[in-house]
């Protein structure tokens, strides 16, 4: 392992070359190994009790202010020995050596299956043993759970504690989960309860402890693909939608192309002149356009949207009478999700259920902010690769790459191309059964709850039985798991299994592996391609686990949503389009252009989250501010004060009633409502400057700088909002029988929380402006048109010298 | 104004951006006095002083390169290779598919991008540089005296090799400022090379008054007109008309701030300095071609009105910069596209249905706000001229009344106190400092 093959040599100077920034060298950790392994047989001598003894040492050396790093080399020796213990597994060298890098605040890249989960322990011990807390944030609760309860043995036999949070769950459950040494949960709910917290009114409501140290698995997709979604947060309003219903029936009947049109890349639509029309007369409400209609429109707008831009099975279910979202990233069912902004009384319009109550955004956080307050963070993933620069940029993690354990021996056959989604179905019916005849395990990926029930249907006509993996049936997920590697088995799934699922060959039954295992190991089938290349990677590191055969390959269909979206088609010269519906595309050049495609998505991705990220820099820091306000009031006697020297009256008529504890909660509860309120009208405010702000480019102002002005100057009045509602409510406090009649500020508590998208590039096309932005354009003129006349000159002199010569002659 | 410049040094990393930008912009003025190797530089100075055309199309590519071409320094091609390859790239672009993939490739494509740039600079600045170099192995001066005294191939390959390379290093020096200073680092360029010859404008008119030609009261006179100009300049650069707009995606509550509501800032100068550049070209055309018929009758009589002292000439290149106005109008801002987009995205200008109607509107607005702001143009445009007829100022010093100058230098400006204000607002809430007044920017220059 210590001598790298001559490719990985070539890679690396290649990399370096492109001025990348991924490290491969691992020289710098093996003297720190070596430490470890030299202590291994003095711990290995060690009954159990000295070793948890030896761990409350640790701990006590920690709090009397040795550093972390001195006693590093002891703390990984003796999770190492903890681990053969409780797990009866033996710790592989790069494991440790990934223990070592994360440590040090880098991002480790091990290829699939190379037991991440273990290799985080070792951090998560040392850096515990500070006692102020580590976050291990996985990628979606289901390995939240089973990682907490697969090591939780470890950490309990060094004796410390460990804490799970799921979704769903309690606040007191969850202050408990968070009060322990290591805690393993999602990302999205460390947000949202950092955001719930941001809405407490007592500091004993407050679930997190302050951060200390995060460690971040599968660390491209969170700090990458999902960083762009903000986190919101939404308080229930008792108002109701009106009149959706009858919104969602005019939509209904509105007709694409006729009365709406799409646009390139089906996200947006707008209406054409004759839906206009078509709505005007249905509605005899004139203008649609007219300013006194605007609500109306953006019901219609809302309506159209869920009508015929949102679809069952794919982006939400309807189960129980309720909607419920189906994540994107994860494919699983979101708990307390929902739309913004009226769409969500929309779908429910759309289904005939019954609506819910509205939501009023109370605050939001984007991902990438949010794991920027943990002062410490290092990650590990599979697939680093591309996402290197990015997550340099962003968050200063620089990546390492360790070596597998043993060598990835998984086969990846080239893409099968087909023309059309039926000859696609045709296609993977037919090389699953193929594969099935032998007994090989199938793991197919699909992209949508209705396609892999699509799939399975035609799978079951063919005589084939399966399990199907989707958002329905999330709670079968860990026994289908658990199955999916057996003699035999065929398991559809969306991407619920594209990250971080462990499929082991034979089930875990030592024979049937090797059954398995001559076969050719588990096969993993893609029926789509990723926004990604890495997506695409991370399902195909679902076989070929620890040095286990197995094989993969795409199955596509120039038809897929992808590529529709993106036109491949019409990238593709004519020639290269099929001459038959059935056979496979076999061009390279087919194959060259979707990776292409890919990259252009990569591209277009990573400038949606660098413009995000530049314009809520200038919120994050007002956040900041709000913030450190709150945790004032909610900390100290500043409300008391503040009510004691602006309401005078009013504060001694009540203080000469209540007693102080009292009067402290009520005045904080005053002061802290208000000031979220204002947060939240400020909130919304900017999020509509946010929505055209791009426009100020048509002026030649730059739309940041304008935003920037504008947001700066709206905060200005947030404090003093605040203070005049926190006042005006203060006086509204009536006394009922010597005590407070707290319905005279009734208070608004959040119950539900959702995501959404932002998207940013609206104005990218405009060619007639955009073309000679960057540069001086009138000197453009000049040198377009100067130039070649510089080149010209002295033949013209020429020719006016001889002129000049002949007519002297 | 003093606070906020004041400020600025206050926050160490702007203070450091901008001695740095002040120490490129001197190398790059140093460079613009290193003459290229084999050049008797009293020759050329006695030919551009000889030669009428210094005030042709050549003298125009000489403001933008500081000077430096009729010098003939190492600088002498200026940073305006560079600016052609980039168009042709961009151009490219719209045309060729490969390119138009790269430009939506984001990151990855646009460092390709950047690289074609720089290859592209090469290619044509050294297909400038041999021009160049022909064309002063074939000057002489009217003594007879050659501006290259050992003319042929050894030359030729000297001459372009410097000249290649000064423009590399500029295009270099450029990219520093972009990165590491402030400011758009080939706007400046070009600024800091029209700017410089403002001294010596200032100097002559210094002597002038020393030699008793002119009167102080004049010469105060004179510099108030100038500052009623810039102030114009400033104005007709960032007069805009505000259209608004709404998007019906969701339902606003109550705005509690009032702040500003969404819209369009249509500029009544839309084009910018562009419509004086074209116009300027053509007016160049019959005075270049008047001078290669010295003895005609007919050209001579004609060529008094294309003096550009003469009220004809006023006329015509009045004229034709408000034609030139609406026709680079039309070009960079086209309503249509604009429409498009904001249907696409779901706005609506209230009252107006979205699309052509929308289209139509935004134009009937730009076309009747563009007729002033033309006018003005033109005015500016005409204003050096005027001054150098009625009051006896050298053109030097004219040329900061207006006119392809003050409009570069008055829109580079802006560009850069904008840059400088979203620096000092990035660290808004550093607690430093409070408002600076705004600075509206226009288009980078």
């Amino acid at each position: 392992m210590s001598n790298m093959n001559l490719m990985d040599r070539l890679r690396k100077y290649r990399h370096r070359l492109n001025g990348g920034t991924i490290e491969y060298d691992l020289t710098a950790y093996r003297g720190a190994l070596q430490e470890i392994d030299e202590l291994q047989p003095r711990f290995q001598r060690l009954r159990d009790e000295q070793i948890t003894g030896f761990s409350r040492d640790l701990q006590r050396w920690i709090r009397e202010g040795d550093s972390l790093e001195t006693l590093t080399v002891e703390a990984f020796a003796l999770a190492r020995e903890a681990v053969s213990r409780s797990l009866q597994l033996q710790p592989f060298d790069e494991q440790l050596i990934a223990g070592l890098v994360m440590h040090g605040g880098k991002l480790t890249e091990m290829q699939t299956g190379e037991g991440k989960t273990l290799a985080a322990v070792f951090p998560a011990y040392l850096n515990a043993l500070a006692g102020k807390g580590v976050h291990v944030l996985t990628f979606n609760d289901y390995l939240a759970q089973r990682d907490a309860n697969w090591m939780g043995p470890v950490f309990e036999f060094l004796g410390l504690s460990i804490g799970c949070v799921q979704e769903g769950m309690p606040g007191t459950q969850r202050r408990k989960a968070y009060a322990a040494d290591i805690t393993y949960l999602t990302a999205k709910e460390a947000g949202f309860d950092f955001l719930r917290d941001s809405l407490c009114y007592t500091p004993e409501d407050l679930v997190h402890r302050s951060f200390h140290f995060a460690i971040i698995d599968e660390a491209d997709s969170i700090l990458i693909d999902e960083a762009r979604i903000p986190l919101v947060i939404a308080g229930s309003s008792d108002e109701f939608e009106d009149g959706p219903a009858h919104m969602a029936q005019i939509a209904h009947g509105l007709e694409q192309d006729r009365h709406f049109e799409f646009d390139d890349h089906a996200r947006n639509f707008h209406l054409t002149d004759a839906g206009a029309e078509h709505v005007e007369a249905i509605l005899d409400c004139g203008n649609i356009y007219d300013e006194s209609n605007t609500e109306t429109l953006t019901r219609l707008n809302c309506a159209i949207h869920a009508q015929h831009l949102l679809h069952p099975e794919i982006d939400y279910l309807v189960r129980r009478g309720e909607v419920e979202l189906v994540d994107e990233f994860t494919g699983r069912v979101a708990d307390k999700r929902r739309w913004p902004d009226g769409l969500q009384a929309a779908i429910e319009a759309k289904e005939g259920l019954t609506a819910q109550s509205k939501g009023v955004i109370l605050n939001s956080i984007s991902l990438q902010h949010f794991l920027r307050l943990y002062p410490r963070i290092c990650g590990m993933t599979a697939t680093a690769q591309s996402a290197d620069s990015e997550l340099r940029r962003f968050y200063g993690l620089h990546t390492v790459v360790i070596p597998p354990h043993k060598p990835c021996i998984r086969k990846d056959l080239p893409d099968m191309i087909l023309p059309t989604r039926l000859a696609k179905q045709k296609a993977l019916v037919r090389e699953i059964s193929e594969a099935h005849e032998t007994g090989r395990p199938v793991l197919v990926g699909t992209a949508s709850v209705a396609e892999s029930s699509r799939l399975a249907d035609a799978l079951q006509q063919a005589g084939l039985s399966c399990e199907v993996l989707n958002a329905r049936q999330d709670k079968f997920e860990a026994p289908i798991i658990a199955q999916a590697g057996r003699l035999g088995a065929i398991t559809i799934s969306t991407n619920m299994a594209g990250r971080g699922t462990d499929i082991l060959l034979g089930g875990g039954e030592h024979l049937e592996k090797q059954q398995v295992a001559a076969l050719g190991g588990l096969y993993v089938i893609g029926a789509n391609r990723h926004e990604s290349l890495r997506i695409d990677n991370q399902l195909r590191g679902r076989a070929g686990r620890q040095g286990d055969p197995g094989a993969s390959r795409f199955i596509l269909s120039l038809e897929d949503d992808l590529f529709e979206k993106f036109r491949l088609k019409e990238l593709l010269p004519k020639t290269f389009q099929p001459d038959s519906a059935d056979r496979p595309i076999d061009n390279p050049m087919v194959t060259r252009e979707v990776r292409r495609l890919q990259r252009i998505i990569e591209g277009q991705n990573t400038e949606i989250k660098t413009t995000l990220c530049s314009y809520s820099t200038i919120l994050e820091r007002q956040r900041a501010i709000i913030f450190c306000k709150r945790q004032a009031v909610l900390h100290g006697p500043s409300a008391l004060e503040f009510f004691k020297s602006r309401a005078g009256t009013q504060y001694e008529l009540l203080a000469s009633v209540l007693s102080e504890d009292k009067l402290l909660t009520v005045c904080r509860r005053i002061s802290l409502l208000s000031l979220d309120e204002a947060w939240a009208c400020f909130l919304a405010e900017i999020a509509d400057i946010r929505e055209g702000i791009h426009l100020t480019r048509l002026g030649g102002q730059d739309p940041l700088l304008e935003f920037q002005k504008q947001a700066i100057e709206l905060f200005e009045k947030v404090p003093i909002a605040a203070e005049t509602t926190a006042l005006r409510h203060f006086e509204q406090l009536r006394l009922k029988n010597g005590d407070l009649d707290l319905d005279s500020a009734a208070l608004k508590t959040p119950s539900a929380t959702w995501t959404y998208l932002i998207n940013d590039r609206q104005f990218e096309e405009m060619l007639g402006l955009e073309l000679i932005r960057n540069i001086g354009y009138s000197a453009a003129a000049v040198s377009s048109l100067a130039g070649p006349l510089l080149l010209l000159y002295p033949w013209l002199r020429k020719l006016g010298r001889k002129l000049r010569m002949r007519r002297a002659a | 104004m003093m606070q906020g410049f004041q400020s600025l040094f206050k926050i160490p990393e702007l203070k450091q951006r901008i001695i740095f930008t002040l120490l490129v912009l001197i190398v790059y003025r140093i460079g613009g006095h290193v003459p290229i190797p084999g050049i008797n530089s009293e020759a050329l100075i006695a030919f551009f002083n000889e030669a009428s055309q210094g005030r042709g199309l050549l003298s125009l590519y000489d403001l933008f390169a500081g000077g430096a071409f009729r010098r003939a320094t190492v600088f002498a091609l200026g940073i305006m290779p560079y600016i052609s390859a980039s168009i042709i790239i961009q151009l490219l672009g719209a045309v060729v598919p490969y390119f138009q993939k790269l430009q939506k490739e984001g990151e990855e494509g646009r460092k390709k991008i950047t690289q074609y740039t720089r290859y592209g600079t090469v290619l044509i600045s050294s297909m400038q540089a041999y021009g160049v170099s022909v064309f002063l192995e074939s000057i002489t001066t009217n003594s007879g005296l050659s501006v290259v005294p050992y003319p042929g191939f050894a030359f030729k390959l000297l001459a372009l090799i410097t000249l290649t390379a000064g423009t590399v290093l500029i295009m270099w020096l450029g990219e520093q400022i972009t990165e590491r200073g402030i400011g758009n680092g080939i706007s400046l360029i070009i600024f800091i090379g029209i700017i410089a010859t403002f001294p010596n404008a200032l100097l002559d008119e210094y002597q002038q008054i020393a030699g008793g030609n002119r009167a102080i009261l004049t010469e105060v006179f004179l510099l108030g007109v100038m500052l009623v100009t810039i102030a114009g300049v400033v104005a007709l650069t960032q007069g805009t008309r505000k259209i608004p707009v709404q998007y019906a995606k969701r339902v606003v509550g109550r705005k509690v701030y009032g702040g500003q509501s969404t819209h369009i800032p249509l500029r009544i100068n839309t084009a910018g300095v562009m419509p004086i550049i074209f116009a300027q070209s053509i007016m160049f055309v019959p005075q270049t071609v008047l001078t290669f018929f010295p003895d005609s009758e007919l050209m001579n009589s004609m060529a008094r009105y294309f003096d550009v002292q003469s009220i004809v000439y006023w006329i015509v290149y009045g004229t034709l910069i408000v034609f030139f106005t609406y026709f680079y109008t039309a070009i960079a801002f086209n309503p249509v596209d604009v429409a498009d987009n904001m249907k696409k995205h779901g706005g609506f200008i209230p009252g107006v249905r979205p699309g052509k109607r929308t289209a139509e509107f935004i134009d009937n607005i730009l076309t009747r706000i563009t007729l002033p702001g033309s006018i003005c143009l033109a005015f500016v445009a005409v204003l050096p001229y005027i001054i150098t007829r009625f009051v006896n100022v050298s053109f030097n010093f004219a040329s900061f009344y207006g006119g392809t100058s003050l409009l570069i230098i008055v829109g580079v400006a802006l560009d850069t106190l904008q840059q400088l204000e979203s620096h000092l607002l990035m660290r808004h809430y550093d607690g430093f400092l409070k408002n600076t007044g705004k600075i509206k920017g226009r288009r980078r220059f």
